[in-house]
């Protein structure tokens, strides 16, 4: 299957991802929260991009069930910006100030350039692999996080079954529009590369 | 009346010192004095390469928005990067660089930003953009005397014609005035200055 293709082919990059300081520090429960706030803020920024992208990406669809599929995959996105709500109203920050980091706005104007001009394929390679790293950071973190752990409920979110779910309906949809070519590898391993800056960005580690 | 000069833009001048770090690089320096490594040389020939195609991209998509009167000014930028594209491709051919590289992220971050612009912005804060890619390449390039192994790429970008072009978008975005305008130039500034930066230092 070209999904299952194209992340074996971004391992190293997942990788890099699962051993990052800021996901070690969720794992572990030691993530400074100054450093999650300024994550927070901007990843949603970022899911507000992604949406859009699911909504450019329907737009493209002729045929309902996929149409149905991207509906199910917006609720998906709207649910998280909720989570992120309720995060920014406990943890204090003002998420209508915040301003994109470099990073964030490299990897936003990637999915939305991709998403306006782009074919249906390469939206969908440039946007699974935010699912599908999230719900494998997701379930490896489940695995070592303690009940104390604060990070504990975005840890359970994108560990839970529903979560993977999700990853799997983006990754059905690439694998029936999308065809192994040069463009769809290097849309997602770009989209890859991109989430390891994400982390970067809020808390300087590796660089790709 | 005299027109004002592009240099007077108030895009350029409310920028800041943005203006003088996206027009000031060691990169250039080298490139005067005959001094500039051939990995850093080849390096900037492919990115900008990859960098023109996508302007040109976002100039005709910029093109379908704007008003009647910018269309001359626009399809004759067209024109010119059409030119520069088939330069850059007899340039690399002749010295043996590969023009099928990756775009380095610097690069590639810089055309999406102009191509989710394109897409999502209105004419004017396009205007201010593509006048902010142009006028700054020109500063840049006109800071420097044409002699020396680069002396035709530093007069490809400070001659005549181009002053003449960037005059005119600077023309076009003084009539467009836009709230988001200076935002969407101080962004091309940001990238400019990354983009010396990674031509210099890989």
């Amino acid at each position: 299957m070209l999904h299952q293709a194209l992340w074996d082919s971004c391992r190293d990059l997942a990788e890099d991802c699962l051993t990052h300081p800021f996901v070690r520090g969720l794992a572990q429960g030691t993530l400074d929260p100054a450093v999650f706030r300024d994550y927070v803020a901007q990843d949603a920024f970022y899911l507000r991009a992604f949406m859009k992208s699911y909504a450019l990406a329907l737009a493209r669809c002729d045929e309902p069930g996929a149409a149905q599929a991207f509906h199910e995959l917006i609720g998906g996105v709207l649910q998280e910006m909720a989570m992120h709500r309720e995060y920014a109203r406990t943890l204090g920050v003002k998420l209508a100030a915040a301003r994109p980091n470099a990073a964030c706005l490299a990897y936003t104007d990637f999915l939305l350039a991709t998403a306006w001009g782009r074919t249906l394929g390469e939206i969908l390679a440039a946007m699974t692999p935010c699912m599908r790293l999230y719900a494998w950071l997701g379930q490896n973190l489940a695995r070592q996080a303690t009940p104390e752990n604060p990070y504990r409920r975005w840890i359970e979110t994108y560990g839970a079954a529903e979560f993977d779910q999700l990853a799997a309906r983006i990754e059905s949809l690439l694998d029936a529009y999308a065809t192994d070519s040069p463009e769809i590898r290097d849309a997602y391993r770009y989209a890859m590369e991109c989430e390891l800056r994400f982390f970067s960005a809020v808390m300087p580690a590796l660089t790709v | 009346m005299e027109q004002p000069s592009w240099s007077d833009s108030e895009l350029i001048m409310r920028a800041g010192d943005l203006w003088a770090e996206a027009t000031c690089s060691p990169f250039l320096d080298a490139a005067a004095t005959g001094t500039l490594p051939e990995d850093a040389f080849g390096r900037w020939l492919a990115q900008d390469y990859l960098f023109a195609r996508g302007l040109t991209g976002y100039q005709a998509i910029a093109l379908a928005k704007a008003p009647r009167d910018a269309h001359r000014v626009l399809i004759g930028g067209l024109v010119a990067l059409d030119r520069e594209l088939e330069w850059f491709e007899n340039h690399a051919e002749r010295r043996g660089i590969s023009l099928a590289e990756r775009p380095h992220p610097v690069c590639r971050a810089y055309v999406d930003f102009l191509m989710r612009s394109a897409y999502t912005q209105p004419w004017p804060v396009l205007a201010a953009i593509l006048f902010g890619v142009e006028a700054s390449y020109l500063a840049a390039w006109s800071r420097l005397t044409p002699s020396g192994p680069y002396a035709e790429f530093i007069e490809r970008w400070s001659n005549q014609a181009f002053v003449h072009y960037v005059s005119d978008l600077a023309v076009l975005a003084r009539r467009y005035p836009h709230p988001d305008a200076q935002d969407g130039f101080n962004q091309v500034l940001v990238y400019e200055r990354d983009f010396w930066r990674m031509a210099w230092e890989g």
